[in-house]
């Protein structure tokens, strides 16, 4: 069949209609089948109509939070959504993400480390392997016992999942830099520090940056779990709270939002690679 | 030779190959340079020829003898020697103007330039060195803001010459630098190190796989055996680039005859070939 050739070249009028193509069957399914199921059941909530859903939405992201008692009735839209129940959520979930992805950083200065300063590798890299096998779920219990159920923990849980495959990654990356590479530099009177930051870190820094992007479901993830289990605000909290009244109309929505939230992050990261290491070619 | 600036002293080079077994890369090395010469270093894959460069720039230990640069003894790779390498020799992040004040920049600026203040002063010097150094070797001005990757293989090397050059190193090391090139743009690298070595006090290593290079380049030739870890050293008298190609061949054949005995001689330690004697053999 032709359209199963390798050497096959859709044009992009088709490319981007074929791009689209789940999205609508998807989108165009579930409203068939939520239809059917309300014509049979009109109280049904597992599958919310588009039109409860964005009522839903509207009101987590317009009304006020219930604990929240300024801001009523009276105000601008952005005092309105500023004291919302989607608001709240979102600056403590946002809040959390960026404090761990913030810590990622020294994951790679410490990866890159170990692996131009033999010593440092020598020290590091047996442990972090052994680290990066532990299932970091399976910490949960002890880390709440260790560090309480408060913000902490929910941070230590992302640093105990994702880190050492930020460091593993960041050493891998370091020990890819041709060896001529820094040959080179030295002969051209760089330092050892100089060698690492002006010519090592450089060059690894787009591929970790990717290397983030990839891992940033991963750090949602492991957020998600800590919220779910113990939080008193967060996306996640709201989702594990409102499945207990099988609130669908608004997880629905929520859960397109952390999608949109997180595709917007990765877009940004995607954006800075390109726009500051326009030598990087993927 | 008293005015050695690479004194290589019975050196053998060992690799481990698996448990308890090993396979000897150098034997019983003597090797003196003096400053300013031209040496060429020939041989087959695998002979040890980029192993040689990686004693002299202190990337590698010998596992016996030792080898003296300027006097001392090498524990890393420094400002002495410069480098230029067949692949990667440009840093891939940087413009072709900043890979060429890269070396002028860390060695006033280190590790953190942006904590000094007079560095943005220090640059505009540092750029008009750079660019006079690029004209110099053949390059435009608007070849400065593109990256390695938008230049051809001939303009790469060109400016890794820059690079390595701009800091004035007593000593150049080019490990089969021209390799990778088509053969026009061979022959005019080829003429355009030779011009700059003439210009200056530099000396010269060039490691090669192609005799005719080495012969034409060099003032001697090196010839390492390519089965027996030994040595054979050529004088080569000056060859005109558009010399009478007889008489190039001829040279050519010694100096392969040379590898070949390198290898047939085989366990023979240091094979020198009194070099005045050679010369007269060749040029006659």
């Amino acid at each position: 069949m032709s359209l199963l050739r390798i050497h096959a070249s859709p044009s992009r009028t088709t490319t981007w209609i074929l791009s689209w193509v789940l999205f609508v069957a998807g989108i165009t399914t579930y409203f068939y089948v939520a239809q059917q199921r309300h014509r049979e059941n009109p109280d049904d909530r597992v599958m919310p109509t588009a039109g409860q859903m964005i009522r839903a939405f509207k009101d987590a992201a317009l009304k006020p939070a219930e604990d929240n008692a300024e801001g009523e009735l009276s105000g601008t839209l952005f005092t309105h959504l500023r004291s919302s129940m989607l608001w709240k959520d979102t600056i403590a979930t946002g809040r959390r993400f960026l404090i761990s992805v913030a810590l990622l950083f020294p994951a790679v200065l410490l990866g890159l480390h170990m692996a131009l300063f033999p010593y440092i590798g020598a020290f590091f890299l047996r442990f972090i392997q052994f680290f990066d096998k532990i299932v970091a779920l399976s910490l949960l219990p002890i880390l709440f016992i260790a560090f309480g159920i408060d913000e902490l923990s929910k941070i230590m849980l992302i640093v105990v999942g994702v880190t050492p495959t930020i460091i593993l990654d960041a050493f891998n990356l370091s020990n890819g830099v041709p060896s001529e590479q820094i040959t080179k530099a030295f002969t051209l009177g760089a330092g050892d520090f100089a060698v690492a930051y002006r010519i090592v870190f450089k060059q690894i820094l787009p591929r970790v940056l990717n290397s983030i992007r990839l891992n940033l479901k991963a750090v949602m993830l492991f957020l998600f779990a800590g919220e779910m289990i113990a939080s008193t605000d967060g996306l996640a909290y709201r989702i594990a709270l409102l499945r207990r009244h099988l609130g669908m109309d608004t997880i629905i929505p929520y859960v397109l939002w952390v999608a949109l939230l997180l595709f917007l992050v990765d877009m940004a990261i995607h954006l800075f690679n390109r726009k500051m290491h326009p030598w990087f070619q993927e | 030779m008293r005015n050695a600036i690479i004194q290589i002293d019975n050196v053998d080079v060992e690799y481990p190959t698996g448990y308890e077994s090993t396979r000897r890369v150098l034997r019983g090395i003597n090797l003196e340079i003096e400053r300013g010469e031209f040496v060429s270093i020939v041989g087959q894959t695998g002979c040890g020829k980029s192993t040689l460069l990686r004693l002299i720039l202190g990337e590698q230990q010998p596992t016996h003898g030792r080898v003296l640069v300027n006097g001392s003894e090498r524990s890393q790779p420094d400002r002495f020697c410069g480098y230029v390498p067949q692949k990667y020799s440009l840093f891939y992040d940087k413009t072709v103007l900043e890979n060429i004040m890269f070396g002028l920049d860390v060695v006033e600026f280190g590790a953190f330039p942006l904590f000094h203040l007079r560095r943005r002063k220090r640059m505009g010097e540092f750029r008009s060195k750079a660019l006079d150094f690029l004209k110099r070797l053949g390059l435009d001005e608007s070849d400065a803001r593109k990256y390695p990757h938008e230049l051809s293989g001939g303009m790469q090397q060109r400016v890794a010459i820059a690079q390595a050059l701009v800091m004035q190193p007593p000593i150049l090391l080019m490990d089969e630098a021209f390799s990778a090139l088509d053969p026009a743009t061979r022959k005019e690298m080829q003429r355009l190190i030779h011009d700059l070595w003439r210009q200056s006090t530099t000396t010269i290593l060039f490691v090669t796989h192609n005799t005719r290079e080495a012969v034409c380049l060099g003032t001697r030739v090196i010839a390492l055996g390519g089965a027996s870890p030994a040595m054979r050293e050529i004088a080569v008298p000056h060859i005109d680039f558009d010399s009478d190609t007889s008489e190039l061949d001829a040279l050519v054949r010694e100096v392969e005859c040379g590898i070949a005995g390198g290898t047939t001689v085989g366990g023979e330690a240091n094979l020198r070939t009194d070099r005045c004697e050679l010369s007269a053999n060749l040029v006659h």
